[in-house]
């Protein structure tokens, strides 16, 4: 196997694990959002330049985006 | 967190994330990308112009009764141009434009007009998805007060 893709596979298994064990959730999203930018480049490598254009469109911003919006409704409500 | 550098860049780098999203639906059929990918890089663009100026600035410059004409309308003519391919492979009238030249943007029969149609709705509907997450009992329109 490439060496290369090993990396990313393992930054991709670590943020996975510390996406699902943080307790701040701000930090939980951007953990996520860095997960999904190692899938896509990942995509990349594997020669799919169509699905990591649309993964980081999709993965990192739309979600991200959405993702924000409920955490600030979250810190509304707590107050 | 809602500074005046903050401001300032993203109004300046939001022209040219919007010209990539349009690179991105025009030239979907002859390299990466296509009518989903560039319409969210478009929709994400536009959600972050309302995080930016507010609410208030964004409903006038994005009128929802216009958004919601242009989105039926898309779809509309989505369906009639697909139907028509699909029926009229049967006749053998499923090259009716013709197909240009292989490899520039005039090319591919009617999956252009196809993507720019494809990328329209998913550009509205992220929009629409984003505002509906803003609206609600917990709090009004600005994201970063």
């Amino acid at each position: 196997m490439d060496i290369f893709i090993a990396i990313v596979l393992i930054i991709m298994i670590v943020g996975s694990i510390a996406a699902a064990k943080t307790k701040n959730i701000l930090s939980a999203i951007i953990i996520f959002m860095v997960y999904t930018l190692m899938m896509s480049i990942l995509w990349q490598k594997l020669n799919a330049p169509d699905l990591a254009i649309t993964e980081v469109a999709v993965g990192t911003g739309i979600t991200s985006i959405l993702f924000l919006l409920t955490y600030r409704k979250i810190k509304v409500v707590k107050k | 967190m809602k500074s005046r550098i903050v401001i300032n860049i993203i109004n300046l780098l939001l022209p040219f994330i919007q010209v990539f999203g349009i690179y991105v639906i025009l030239f979907g059929h002859i390299s990466p990308g296509g009518g989903f990918a560039g319409g969210s890089i478009l929709g994400a663009s536009m959600i972050i112009y309302r995080f930016l100026n507010g609410s208030e600035k964004t409903d006038e410059k994005f009128k929802k009764n216009y958004l919601m004409k242009i989105i039926s309308s898309a779809l509309v003519l989505y369906g009639m141009i697909k139907g028509s391919v699909f029926v009229g492979a049967f006749f053998g009238g499923h090259s009716i434009i013709g197909t240009g030249v292989p490899g520039t943007l005039l090319s591919g029969g009617f999956i252009l007009p196809l993507n720019i149609l494809i990328g329209a709705v998913v550009a509205i509907t992220f929009y629409f998805i984003a505002t509906l997450f803003e609206e609600g009992d917990a709090g009004h329109g600005d994201v970063m007060d």
